[in-house]
């Protein structure tokens, strides 16, 4: 019964006392203590969270329920300051931080009687698409390719997010996208992943790493729960200025999968023979499938959506090496020994980051600095203004654009590239939305020839996630993706 | 864009991240890479463009001068890793 | 100017707003608290935490801009300049860079040739950072938070200024209109108002100089003494045939001289950008025409009523109005009274007490009414202005009124001709010899003669009166 639940789902259950909170959480952590080899979790809060559904299925008996999703299980990246909890961004320089306060969003997770099963792994800092610049090791991706036991990656940064959703180890998790975090692993595990409109969502007790780029987000395993969490998650907070002051909205009570009118756009630019055959079959099917639903498709051009990669890796390092100038050994995190001041900041910070953490600050440093500053830093802020005017005129134009999420299905592990820029190219279909500030969504459309997920990616305008949660429904209900990866994993 | 031992070791003052000699090379290659690749952007016309620096449409909400007294010592201290009679302690910097 | 040399002198005034809560955060602002005691997670840079920006200092920001006569801008950006230092948790401070609150205004201040008027090129907000305590222990600083986070008004002036005098007269007049306004309390021995000063020289005729920077100056006579040893050291240098260097220097109160400040490795590089944690910062109109409106008078304007209402010397006017709290207590004084009398006796006896007490005129020991009602027994002539001062440090020492003590002391003025003429006859009677040699000629004996029955009467008669009486029995 608990096999292959989902928020909806389990709330239901619940609902009939067909299940407690207990069991439901009980099981979940059989499941993650025998999924250790997929290595998705930092830390698996498995008193807390037999407690809290303790007092979950109390609330039940006594009918003062936080809400109808009371006593249901979620995972929470492990950028998420949790208090009393370990919150290490999967960094040695935070390995043993242990904050006193809670993040805005698993607060409001909290409020709503989600129980936390522990602290998801991710890419360090958030950077990374691949999950593999992780303190704490790689996520092995549930799915592998026919025929291969190589072990895949599940994408990043929010790898363990994706993973533990796809491996079933927990009913939706919580994530965080910057250039693509969301929904890359979305794409690349087979699982829903939703990025909302920049200033939707509180950053407030989320590690920075852009803070102009960053917005937490759900990844479930379908588009229901994406809903019900974004309507959770989102709001205005007054202790986040980004934070924007647009209305809370019912999500998941609108839904509604009529796209019958609708205008769909297909950007010309996304398209390039390097596409596999079977990611550009995809996009192709969905596109039919949403014109016999009758929606209308138009062709369009977004000119400068292939130079936002490149403003991407100038911008996100830039915010980046700023934010992360806290990390000093002072007040909090690791402190290596030095014999002044400057030699203990240089200890701390040169064993305390990994690889890409130091790239990314450095190469920010640069961007930033004297002389470079117009060249790179401005360059790249004015770049992104034509990228946000692309997508202002491509939506006076149509509702929605349909994409590809991911340039590739999840390739393997052991693939070391030569050169850091290949594994940005990840992003390429990503990032422009995170420059623009627009919501976008990937769903699992089929898997390809080699049994491996392909995620296809809708972007609205600015708060507009309702039209884009019913699109993807549209497409969800009429594809009926069900595909699970083989259990491997489970000793 | 070439990055030599000179240009990285200046970085790696202002970021204080110590780069070891045997990293020299291969972060040089990196950071090249790096470069060489978002440098594309020169070629973009973006003459009479206003930069974006953040993509919300707002303007910053002010409140109100009021203290609040949720946050106490212990909350800011715990984590020290050295610290003595409610103060941060660090080495000194070489004057 | 200085045997040819020009002296060319720009100054960054940093005024500590007055607010309860800090800029970004809403911790307390209280002077002297307990080390790490008013430092929210914010103020400590912890993960995830972010600004919120506090409406009051923004108003305070655009009081002080109006004030100094300033454009204000009603878009403006906040900045984040980067660099490490222990006391600087966030690893930068969240300033402004190129677009401040406040643009370009003006301020006039009195020097010898008149009025001069020094310009001010812009203010803007930024955070203060933490206190670094180097001597607690011979190997480690020790750090406190408490000021980290309270906003800073980064007022920068124009280069102006020509000599050591006129930068203190700057600094006097900027500290006069913040406090006037109550944007500032400008404490400078606590640090509420510090000055960096620029200096820089060159021959007359000759195109400007290097400039050095001396940072962190907290007294007037520390400003003069700073500036002056600066500027003879970069003649010195001049003359004899090396560089000024252009670098950041400190002043070391004990040995009167400025050193370089060797800690700084290269030139820093704070790579500006856009903090993209807040917003624009969009002014509304009414907002700050509302503010405008309820400036209060400033010193310049009150400068002015006080010549014409009150006919002051400009010097006068100038030394009451440079605090606000004096020229209330002199405007409290002054109703129905001699603004002349009250003058004097504001500047003089009353100030001579406050700096010997080292208190501030809101401490006076003599309050507005016992004042008056001091001045208006000289005006009857029941007391002398000599016994009024007697009097005067007898109210500061035992805090009661004028009165009572001439009530205690029987300290009322002779005045009665019949009572001062018995005092005379006996001076006279006792004293047969200095009046042949006054009447032979020796006028000046007169004040013999008066100190003689003032001594009588222990100083009470009347001078007026005695005077014409003595002179009337001398000269017959």
């Amino acid at each position: 019964m608990i096999d292959k639940l989902n928020i909806v789902k389990a709330a239901e259950l619940l609902k009939k006392k067909e299940v407690s909170s207990v069991q439901i959480v009980k099981e979940y952590l059989n499941r993650i203590n025998k999924g250790k080899d997929l290595n998705c979790f930092n830390e698996v809060s498995s008193t807390n969270a037999v407690k809290d559904a303790e007092a979950s299925d109390e609330r039940r008996k006594n009918d003062s329920l936080k809400s109808e999703y009371d006593g249901i299980p979620i995972g929470i990246k492990d950028l998420f300051c949790t208090k009393g909890v370990t919150t290490t961004a999967s960094s040695k320089i935070l390995s043993n931080f242990v904050p006193s306060y809670e993040s805005t969003v698993t607060q409001n997770c909290e409020d709503a009687g989600l129980i936390s099963l522990g602290k998801l792994n991710c890419d360090e800092f958030a950077m990374g698409s691949t999950n593999k610049t992780s303190f704490f090791g790689p996520v092995k991706n549930p799915w592998k390719s026919r025929g291969s036991n190589a072990e895949l990656v599940p994408g990043g940064s929010s790898g363990g997010s994706a993973a533990a959703v796809a491996a079933d180890l927990c009913t939706a998790s919580l994530g965080t996208d910057t250039g693509g975090s969301i929904r890359q692993p979305a794409s690349f595990t087979g699982t829903v992943g939703l990025k909302p409109s920049y200033g939707r969502v509180s950053r407030w007790g989320i590690v920075a790493f852009a803070s102009s780029l960053d917005q937490a987000g759900p990844i479930t395993k379908t588009v229901d729960d994406a809903a019900i969490l974004l309507e959770i998650i989102s709001g205005h907070d007054k202790n986040d200025s980004t934070s924007s002051i647009h209305n809370k909205e019912e999500y998941f009570k609108n839904l509604n999968s009529n796209v019958k009118g609708m205008k769909i756009g297909i950007p010309k630019e996304f398209r390039s023979d390097n596409l596999p055959s079977s990611t550009q079959k995809a996009w192709d099917d969905c596109r039919n499938l949403l014109k016999s639903n009758g929606a209308e498709i138009v062709d369009l051009s977004l000119p400068y959506t292939m130079d936002a990669l490149p403003a991407y890796y100038i911008i996100a390092p830039a915010e980046a090496s700023s934010n992360l100038a806290r990390y000093d050994g002072v007040r909090y995190g690791l402190r290596e020994q030095g014999s002044n001041l400057i030699e203990m900041y240089e200890n701390t910070r040169s064993e305390g980051f990994g690889d890409e953490v130091k790239r990314r600050i450095l190469v920010g440093t640069y961007v930033l600095s004297s002389g470079y500053y117009d060249a790179y830093y401005l360059k790249a802020q004015k770049v992104r203004s034509l990228i946000k005017n692309d997508f202002n005129n491509a939506f006076s134009k149509v509702d929605a654009i349909l994409t590809p999420s991911t340039p590739s299905v999840a390739f393997e592990i052991a693939n070391e590239p030569n050169d850091p820029v290949q594994n940005y190219l990840n992003d390429v279909f990503t990032v422009p939305v995170n420059l623009a500030g627009i919501p976008a969504i990937s769903i699992p459309f089929t898997n390809d020839e080699n049994n491996l997920p392909i995620g296809l990616q809708i972007i609205t305008n600015s708060f507009e996630e309702q039209k884009l949660l019913n699109i993807a429904k549209n497409i969800e209900e009429t594809i009926q993706y069900k595909e699970v990866p083989e259990k491997w994993w489970v000793k | 864009m070439e990055f030599d031992r000179e240009t990285l070791l200046k970085l790696g003052k202002l970021a204080r991240i110590s780069i070891k000699d045997k990293q020299l090379d291969f972060l040089s290659r990196d950071l090249s890479s790096i470069l060489k690749f978002v440098d594309q952007l020169k070629e973009i016309n973006t003459e009479n463009i206003d930069p974006t620096a953040n993509s919300l449409n707002q303007n910053l909400i002010r409140r109100e001068d009021e203290k609040s007294n949720t946050n106490n010592i212990e909350d800011v201290l715990e984590n020290a890793p050295e610290k003595e009679l409610n103060f941060y302690v660090v080495p000194k910097v070489i004057e | 100017m200085i045997d040819g040399w020009n002296l060319v002198i720009g100054i960054e005034v940093h005024a500590q707003v007055n607010s309860s809560s800090k800029l970004f955060s809403a911790s307390s602002t209280k002077f002297g608290s307990s080390p790490n005691s008013q430092v929210s997670l914010i103020d400590a840079a912890m993960p995830g935490m972010l600004p919120v920006i506090n409406d009051y200092c923004v108003k305070q920001a655009v009081k002080s801009g109006i004030g100094l006569n300033a454009k204000i801008n009603k878009k403006s950006i906040f900045d984040r300049k980067n660099y490490f230092y222990q006391d600087l948790p966030q690893g930068y401070q969240i300033s402004q860079y190129k677009n401040p609150i406040v643009g370009e205004g003006y301020i006039d201040i009195e020097s010898k040739e008149g009025s001069k008027r020094i310009g001010i090129e812009r203010l803007h907000l930024e955070q203060d950072a933490g206190k670094s305590l180097h001597d607690q222990d011979p190997k480690y600083t020790f750090v406190d938070l408490n000021r980290s986070g309270i906003a800073l008004m980064e007022i920068v002036s124009k280069p102006d200024m020509n000599s050591p005098e006129e930068a203190v007269d700057y600094v006097r007049k900027v500290r006069s209109i913040l406090r006037y306004l109550d944007t500032c309390d400008g404490n400078m021995e606590q640090g509420s108002l510090r000055a960096d000063v620029n200096v820089s020289v060159n021959k007359a005729g000759d195109e400007l100089g290097t400039r050095c920077e001396i940072k962190n100056l907290n007294s007037f006579k520390h400003i003069s003494l700073a500036i002056t040893y600066e500027t003879k050291r970069q003649i010195k240098l001049i003359e004899s045939g090396k560089i000024v260097d252009q670098e950041t220097r400190l002043y070391d109160i004990n040995t009167g001289e400025t050193r370089s400040m060797r800690s700084k490795e290269d030139a820093h590089d704070y790579r500006y950008f856009p903090d993209p944690d807040l917003l624009p910062l969009v002014l509304e109109d009414q907002w700050i025409e509302e503010i405008r409106n309820n400036i209060p008078e400033l010193p310049d304007q009150k400068k002015e009523r006080f010549i014409k209402e009150y006919s002051l010397s400009n010097y006068d006017a100038e030394v009451i109005v440079s605090d606000k709290a004096t020229s209330e207590y002199y405007e409290a004084v002054v109703k129905g009274r001699t603004p002349k009398l009250v003058a004097t006796w504001v500047t003089g006896e009353l100030f001579s007490v406050l700096n010997k007490k080292n208190i501030s005129i809101q401490d006076s020991p003599v309050s507005t009414d016992m004042m008056g009602e001091l001045l208006d027994n000289i005006k009857t002539g029941k007391i002398s202005n000599r016994l009024a001062k007697d009097i005067f440090e007898d109210m500061c020492e035992t805090g009661k009124n004028p009165n009572s003590i001439i009530e205690e002391k029987g300290l009322a003025q002779i005045s009665d001709e019949g009572e001062i003429e018995k005092l005379v006859d006996e001076v006279l009677k006792n004293n047969p010899e200095n009046i042949e040699k006054y009447r032979n000629g020796k006028i000046k004996l007169l004040g013999f003669f008066v100190g003689e029955v003032m001594k009588l009467s222990k100083g009470k008669a009347n001078p007026a009166t005695l005077n014409k009486l003595l002179k009337k029995k001398l000269d017959y």
